[in-house]
Formats: C-alpha cells, sequence, structure tokens
C-alpha cells in the first residue's frame, strides 16, 4: 500500500488553517467534478480530493494523519503501526459519506471501512436503487438489442462480512431507445432487508462514439463528400445508414454545408428522428498532366472569382 | 466473487412507458423529499401536477435531481446555485450537440 500525501492531493502546505483547506478543496472540487470537467480522469481525481478533504477537514483525522505521516512521503510504501490509532475517537468509524463514494485501501487502512447500512435484526427495508450506465452502438437504438451487463453487488452475509457477488442480467434494449434515457428494472436493485422489497436499478443509456454517425435526440447526421462536378450538376446515390441503404439524390447547385433530409429515417420512435447528410465539397488533386489539363480548362471555362465578396475586390 | 445464473430482464423506458412520482424519484436519486421540493421550487426540476402528491417526474428529471444532489453535496451549492448550474450546463449540452452537428469534434483538454 502506498502512503497518500493529502496536503499535496489539495496543494496546500502542512500548515494550512481550516480555512484555507475548505477553500482548495471546493475549487478543485468545481474544476473536478465528474459532472462537468471533460477530463478523462476527473472521476479519480475528485475522488481523490474527496477523500483528502475527508481527512483534513476534520481536525481530529487531521491530526491523527499528520502524526503517522509525518516523515512519509506520497507514492512510500506505507503500514500503519500497530494499535495507531489509540487515543482517537472517529465517531464509531461511521462517518456518514452517504455518497456510495469508495475510499482508498490507503484510508480504509487508516479510519476503517464504511460497510453502509448494517443489517439490524428484524428491521425491514426497501433495497436501495441502483444506477448504471448502458453504451450501446446508434445500430442498437434502431433495431434494438440485447445487453449483458454484469454488475459488481455488495452482500451481506450471517456473519456480517460483506462480499462482493458478480450478478449477470441480459437486458433487452427496446428500439427507439436515445441517449440520456432511463431504462428502469424493477426489483434489480439492492435486496431488500428482512421481508422488504429490492430496490430498483436504473440504466442510463449512452452511445458509442461512432465515426461516421453523429446524433442529436433522434435526429442522425452524417458527412456526406461529393466531387465538385456532383454537387454542381446533381447526382444520385446510394448511401449505406444504420438501418440499411437508401437512394438519396442531390440536387444540382448544392452548396458545401447544405443539409438534405432523409425523413423519418433518424432513431425510430413516435414521431422518428430525421437522418440528415450533410454535404462537403471534395476537391481532387491533380496528379497527371491530364488532370492538370481539366483544371486549366475549367479555369478558362469559368469567369470565376471566389474573393469577389471580399472587400477592395482583390482578384 | 460467486456467480448466479444470468437472466433475461425486460426493463421499461422512464417517460415513455410510465412517470416517477416523488416518492419513486427519491428512491432513485437517494434525494431527500425536501430537496426535490426545494429544487422544483427553484425551477431545477419541472414536474406535470400541481402539488407535490400529484407531481410526476420525467427520466430527464432522474438525471437532474442527481446532478442536483452531487452538486449540493459535493461543492455545498444552495438551491438557487443548483439550478444556475444546471441551466448553464444544459447551454453547453446544446452548443456542444451544435458544434458536433456540424462535424466539430469535443476533446477533453
Amino acid at each position: 500500500m502506498k502512503f497518500k500525501d493529502y496536503y499535496e492531493t489539495l496543494g496546500v502546505p502542512r500548515s494550512a488553517t481550516q480555512d484555507e483547506i475548505k477553500r482548495a478543496y471546493r475549487k478543485l472540487a468545481r474544476k473536478y467534478h465528474p459532472d462537468v470537467s471533460q477530463d478523462a480522469d476527473a472521476e479519480a481525481r475528485f475522488k481523490e480530493l474527496g477523500e483528502a478533504h475527508d481527512v483534513l477537514k476534520d481536525p481530529e483525522k487531521r491530526a491523527a494523519y499528520d502524526q503517522i505521516g509525518s516523515g512519509a512521503r506520497a507514492g512510500q510504501d506505507f503500514q500503519p503501526p500497530p494499535g495507531w490509532d489509540a487515543g482517537f475517537e472517529f465517531g464509531g468509524r461511521d462517518f456518514g459519506f452517504g455518497d456510495g463514494m469508495d475510499r482508498s485501501d490507503f484510508f480504509e487502512s487508516l479510519f476503517g471501512r464504511q460497510t453502509g447500512r448494517g443489517q439490524r435484526h428484524g428491521m425491514h427495508a426497501r433495497g436501495e436503487d441502483h444506477h448504471a450506465t448502458v453504451l450501446i452502438d446508434l445500430a442498437d437504438a434502431y433495431r434494438g438489442a440485447q445487453r449483458s451487463i454484469s454488475l459488481r453487488v455488495p452482500v451481506l452475509d450471517e456473519t456480517g462480512h460483506v462480499s462482493m457477488r458478480e450478478h449477470k442480467l441480459d437486458v433487452r434494449i427496446p428500439r427507439g431507445i436515445r441517449a440520456g434515457q432511463h431504462l428502469r428494472l424493477t426489483g434489480q436493485g439492492e435486496p431488500g432487508i428482512g421481508n422488504g422489497p429490492a430496490g430498483d436499478l436504473y440504466l442510463e443509456i449512452g452511445f458509442n462514439p461512432d465515426a461516421q454517425f453523429r446524433v442529436d435526440g433522434r435526429d442522425v447526421f452524417f458527412d456526406l463528400p461529393l466531387a465538385p462536378w456532383e454537387a454542381v450538376l446533381g447526382c444520385s446515390l446510394t448511401l449505406p445508414t444504420p438501418e440499411g441503404s437508401v437512394q438519396i439524390s442531390v440536387p444540382a447547385g448544392s452548396a458545401a454545408g447544405r443539409q438534405l433530409r432523409l425523413k423519418g429515417k433518424g432513431i425510430p420512435g413516435d414521431p422518428p428522428g430525421d437522418l440528415y447528410a450533410v454535404l462537403a465539397i471534395a476537391l481532387p488533386p491533380a496528379v497527371t498532366d491530364g488532370e492538370k489539363q481539366a483544371y486549366r480548362a475549367m479555369a478558362s471555362a469559368f469567369n470565376f472569382n471566389p474573393r469577389a465578396h471580399m472587400k477592395g475586390n482583390p482578384s | 466473487m460467486s456467480f448466479d445464473n444470468t437472466e433475461l430482464v425486460l426493463g421499461s423506458v422512464i417517460e415513455e412507458e410510465n412517470y416517477l412520482t416523488l416518492v419513486e424519484l427519491c428512491q432513485a436519486s437517494h434525494a431527500s423529499e425536501d430537496h426535490v421540493i426545494a429544487w422544483v421550487f427553484e425551477g431545477v426540476l419541472e414536474p406535470i401536477g400541481e402539488t407535490p402528491q400529484d407531481w410526476h417526474f420525467t427520466g430527464q428529471s432522474l438525471r437532474r435531481t442527481r446532478l442536483a444532489l452531487s452538486f449540493s453535496r459535493d461543492l455545498e451549492i444552495n438551491p438557487a446555485g443548483v439550478a444556475l448550474a444546471l441551466d448553464l450546463l444544459d447551454e453547453i449540452a446544446v452548443l456542444r450537440a451544435r458544434l458536433q452537428r456540424i462535424g466539430v469534434r469535443c476533446h477533453a483538454k
């Protein structure tokens, strides 16, 4: 187990006042809050901040931490000395995080493990609702899908010990589901206590990033590159979509950025979304003499100044 | 770690097939009723129905409630601040979707 330097995590000196610790925590917590930050490691950073703050905001825990931590450096191997916490009282080892955050081994070795609700004899209560995120492909939203998900569920045995059990579920993902929607699985949350009913499991749906298609609500977008002559003269194309190929006709004189709507070809539903082809013009490179000659022929055939709209009319 | 048998489960899509009551929303989000009521009065959540007993919440409300709870707990933001933060996040989401629609991918910093 590695020693964790909570002061370093919060970026404050060991001599920091409680107010300075609180300020530093708030500032970093806003920055790395996983619901706000786009940082890939925001969740891990936020968890570390929470743990550091939990210890340093509490004068008793901070004093205990300072006592064992003097001289230790972050990343060093660390074992708490036996009986190190004699003389400290941590409120019955129940800090009531209440946030379901799991703490590091380092934290638990110092301050104990929070086991959540204890099982009390003769008590009945509904199990808690659980949450998970499921990523599906866009095609799954068009067709519906079945997904195997495995959840790690803490189980309390007769002796009061917590062990993790893997719970596997095959979930039917209905056709037409959109990112951000929730699927509720009744009775698949935490088991109830005593005769209490089990909680529910809520699955939030998200889409895997797709190289070709972008999704906005029920509408789906994709880029459609065209050769200049296709855009100018118009053309008819067969294109693959998430639910099979479609025939699409590009009108003559189509400019880059124009969106062609394929009504009802977005994510199914009532009403279904639309599929949009966003036109882009691809410039053919001229390598051979014949290709260069074709560009020269165009230049002399057209009286075209692409900068005509610019001030001073540069030629 | 032990395994148990796989079972096939059918879920229901919130708001298309059903809505959440105040009690269900609180159970699902782990927020207290007092919190949820405060957020409704700040406009963070917009349930259907007049009184808390009649309120019905959409799946979107579940997401917003969980966000509101994490902001007020982790960042100690009051209900008005939570409302502001969620409105700004909504606006960022709209802008990101618009960027994405014109083909600009938003990368993490």
